[in-house]
């Protein structure tokens, strides 16, 4: 929807940059059916993304669902003490742990994402035969649209010990004498959740690519050909130049989004074993401040994901401008 | 315009973050605590054409769904005027259930907490049942007063413990407890040895692997599971009491003459244990995907029958068993052996009923007609309903003999083993209030696995012959009898209600923990006592548990100063 409100206002967009504060009012008598037009969708926002934030109250609190936010007692800035494991509480590195977990999968995911979406669609993009496109295009999109839950099932087979598709493959080849317990390896874990993420997400992903490379003028290839340009050479100097602009913004708004690594998968694939490099934001935010009912201390864990993610964004930003790229503001 | 689309996506990306602090309540007015402002005129409840109504419930314990028109559940409803449709937990933890629920304030008419009742209590989300239940005498005289001031938590009774009222006398057939659990058929293999120590048990098990690498059909033998799945990690880790003969407290052992609790998790005992696990492992006896598994797969490989032993809960693994009979694979189902690490022990693994006041099922303060609930649950106390709860309905699932004495046929039998016969045809409210021993008509057990001929006749031959070979005649009887079951028992009743927020809480949950993540490691390690070193100084290092320890002190004095009435 601002999307939407984001394009329209795209016609005067020379005209509103050279315009000073004076004439604010002017341009909101001009642009009034606009403003009219989001207003439902900023009110959206506000009930749903603002007002809830009043609950960060909780993180300073000792919080219990009984007394509610107005009745608990304050307790200052020692959930987010106990939390790090800081004097007065007993040291605690499992808070850094999950910290570390998070960014590595997030990284991870965030890179292999894009290169693999990125290269996905340019395959897909080269592809001469219309029909082979699209059944490969439908075909690569479907995982998207599977839970998680079946996805986990499915990495449960593949990597299984005793009927693993993957164990009997490379046992089949003589790589390793014996399956190999992947699950049960924290070294692999981060990979394993990649590689899903991968298969569930590269169709999908690439979805946006393929609809920038549509929109690349086809004389510049043309042009190029007629100069003698080969196909790689039209890749590297084509369209890899036409996508630079969305996939700065798509990275930047990704890098937001480094923090929300997930949940379900690293929940369903996890055990005992890995947990130590399995476990995520969400999944301390779910087992402190639900299960064990400390609402404050799973609060306070959310309140440093938002900042960290904030922070994030402006450093990415930032480094865009500094570059002279693509920035969102 | 480069300015709008940024906001525009900032918002965005901030509505995506600001999703994490938003599970709190923002308003905290809450009018329902008393219950009756929301009572007046009847309620909501839904109620159909027949004037049925129709409450909902959730227990935050495994269980099966019954199906829309449930057969019994309609006779039911047809006697007292309603019905409950109950959910269970499913693919979550009850923690984790019973923590969403509160954060959305949204309850069912009945619930069961499990796990998660402190939170419950903590939240305000139950009424206080003693001062609605003048008017249901079949609650009220559930228990005796002494019982119910146990069950009070600041002078209110919140919820109605469902089991451990035994009418009369103890009936159980059915050992539902932890035990190490061995297949009929390797111990026939073996003629019936007696099994007394946990050597015994794994050498038995070895030889019978080799002997008998695969199941008739092919399929290969596994020697021993040991489920690790989340809360369900007790398999692995609680045995060491068991081992040292005390009972099933829990989080701790009781000793018998200081009262002082001991931590479990340390002993010499606990070390022999994980030692033999590792040994075990490294000889292949152990899956090797055992610590990888979740509860769905480890059901799935026991249904198959091809797993010979394992240290569970039987009420775990109760639909496994299911499963292995309606197969006819007879020879593939478990008995109980009350193994020890030494001989000479005296083991502990199975103990009467106890009133444990930490579970229960309550009303909630979403109940819109907290009356008819009441009445509900009263209802459902009533012998003629009790009995149809327990056994179902005359002439279609048990026969009534000359003598008053209830029967089945075989296809009766077989029918009550059957899940989709159960499920549409069954409906005992299993975790509604409940009476255990005998029916009310005095003649009969309260149900067909109490009914000593019944429970005999029903039996598959593979498990009578094994227990005429041991000369017994129930699964309890495997174990040692239970005895009196001391003041303080169970412990686990007070250290479920721990939450994070206090200082022995939470050197329970970096317990469990380091636990979870230590002990497969200790018995998958190359290195035993390298692995156990380091378990151990990690534990040390990173749990409290001397003010565990006390907490657990101060309650067990408690316990014994209520029971001795000095309170």
């Amino acid at each position: 929807m601002s999307k939407n409100v984001a394009l329209a206002a795209d016609g005067n967009a020379a005209a509103l940059k050279a315009e000073n504060k004076k004439s604010f009012w002017k341009q909101v008598k001009n642009q009034k059916t606009l403003i009219l037009l989001s207003i439902p969708f900023v009110v959206y926002v506000i009930i749903f993304c603002y007002v809830p934030l009043v609950g960060w109250i909780m993180a300073f609190q000792n919080y219990k669902p009984a007394k509610g936010l107005l009745n608990s007692e304050f307790v200052g800035l020692d959930k987010f003490k106990r939390l790090f494991g800081v004097a007065p509480f007993p040291k605690n590195d499992v808070f850094l742990g999950v910290i570390r977990n998070t960014l590595a999968m997030g990284l991870i995911n965030l890179v292999l994402g894009t290169v693999c979406a990125i290269a996905f669609a340019i395959l897909l993009s080269e592809f001469r035969s219309r029909g082979g496109k699209k059944v490969i295009q439908t075909i690569s999109y479907l995982p998207h649209f599977l839970s998680w839950v079946i996805v986990a099932g499915i990495v449960f087979d593949v990597l299984s010990m005793e009927n693993g598709m993957l164990n009997k493959l490379l046992v089949g080849l003589g790589i390793v004498d014996k399956g190999v317990n992947w699950l049960a390896e924290p070294k692999y874990f981060w990979w394993i959740v990649a590689f899903t993420n991968l298969w569930k997400e590269t169709g999908w992903n690439s979805i946006i690519y393929l609809a920038a490379i549509t929109s690349i003028n086809p004389d510049l290839y043309e042009a190029a050909s007629i100069d003698g340009a080969g196909r790689l050479s039209r890749i590297w100097h084509i369209t890899l130049p036409g996508l630079k602009p969305t996939i700065l913004i798509l990275l930047i708004m990704n890098v937001g989004n480094v923090l929300n690594a997930g949940f379900d998968i690293q929940y369903l694939l996890g055990n005992g074993l890995v947990q130590r490099y399995s476990q995520t934001i969400d999944i301390y935010v779910l087992k402190y401040g639900i299960s064990q009912g400390d609402y404050s201390i799973g609060t306070a864990a959310g309140i440093f994901k938002s900042l960290v993610s904030i922070i994030l964004i402006f450093l990415a930003n930032r480094t865009a401008k500094a570059m002279g790229e693509e920035h969102l503001f | 315009m480069k300015k709008i689309k940024s906001i525009a996506a900032f918002t965005l990306a901030l509505a995506m973050m600001a999703g994490m602090g938003a599970c709190g309540k923002t308003d905290s007015d809450s009018d329902s605590k008393g219950g009756s402002a929301n009572n007046a005129g009847g309620g909501s409840v839904e109620v159909d054409e027949d004037g049925i109504k129709t409450f909902t419930a959730f227990f935050a314990v495994p269980g099966n769904e019954v199906d829309k028109g449930n057969r019994v559940q309609e006779a039911i409803a047809k006697e007292i005027g309603a019905r409950c449709e109950m959910k269970w937990l499913t693919g979550q933890t009850a923690d984790e259930a019973v923590g969403i629920m509160i954060a959305g304030e949204e309850y069912p008419d009945f619930i069961d907490g499990s796990t998660g009742y402190s939170k419950l209590l903590d939240a305000g989300a139950l009424i206080p049942l003693d001062e609605y239940w003048d008017d249901y005498p079949n609650i009220k005289n559930f228990y005796s007063e002494a019982e119910w001031n146990s069950v009070k938590v600041d002078g209110h009774v919140y919820i109605v413990p469902q089991f451990g009222n035994d009418y009369m006398y103890s009936t159980d057939c059915v050992h539902n407890d932890e035990a190490f659990w061995i297949q009929t058929r390797v111990l026939k293999w073996d003629n019936y040895p007696k099994i007394e120590t946990l050597d015994e048990y794994f050498d038995l098990i070895e030889r019978y692997l080799e002997a008998n690498p695969t199941m008739e059909d092919g399929t290969p033998n596994i020697g021993y599971e040991i489920l690790c799945d989340d809360w369900r990690y007790f398999c692995l880790e609680n045995a060491p009491f068991f081992l040292d003969g005390y009972p099933n407290d829990g989080c701790c052992i009781v000793d018998r003459d200081t009262h002082k609790a001991i931590d479990y998790n340390t002993t010499p005992t606990a070390k022999r244990y994980f030692q033999k696990l590792n040994e075990e492992y490294k000889k292949g006896i152990i899956d090797p995907e055992t610590f990888t598994m979740n509860y769905d797969t480890y059901i799935s490989k026991l249904s198959t029958g091809r797993v010979c032993g394992m240290v569970d809960q039987h009420w775990d693994f109760n639909d496994a068993e299911l499963a292995i009979k309606s197969q006819g694979l007879d020879d593939n189902t478990y008995v109980p052996v009350g193994v020890v690490i030494d001989k000479g022990i005296e083991e502990h693994y199975h103990s009467g009923s106890t009133l444990d006041v930490s579970n229960g099922v309550g009303i909630t303060t979403s109940c819109k007609d907290i009356p008819g609930a009441l009445k509900f649950m009263n209802d459902l106390l009533d012998p003629k309903i009790l009995t149809l709860r327990n056994w179902g309905e005359k002439d279609v699932d048990y026969l009534v003999g000359d003598d008053g004495i209830f029967y089945r046929t075989d296809e009766m039998r077989s029918n009550a083993n059957d899940q989709t016969y159960i499920n549409a045809n069954l409906c005992p409210y299993a975790y509604f209030p409940n009476y255990k021993g005998m029916d009310h008509d005095e003649i009969n057990a309260c149900n067909p696995s109490s009914q000593p001929s019944e429970f005999y006749e029903s039996l598959p031959e593979p498990v009578k012959e094994c227990f005429d070979a041991y000369g017994v005649q129930t699964y309890v009887q495997m174990t040692n009898k239970s005895g009196e079951n001391a003041p303080w028992y169970p412990m686990w009743s007070y250290s479920n209600t721990f939450t994070a927020d206090t200082d022995y809480g939470l050197a329970k949950v970096n317990m469990d923990e380091v636990k979870h993540e230590y002990l497969p490691k200790v018995v998958i390690a190359d290195d035993f006592d390298a692995a156990w070193d380091e378990y151990m100084s990690v534990y040390n290092e990173r749990c409290d548990i001397d003010c565990y320890l006390n907490a657990l002190d101060t309650e067990i004095q408690r316990r014994i100063d209520v029971a001795e009435g000095n309170s």
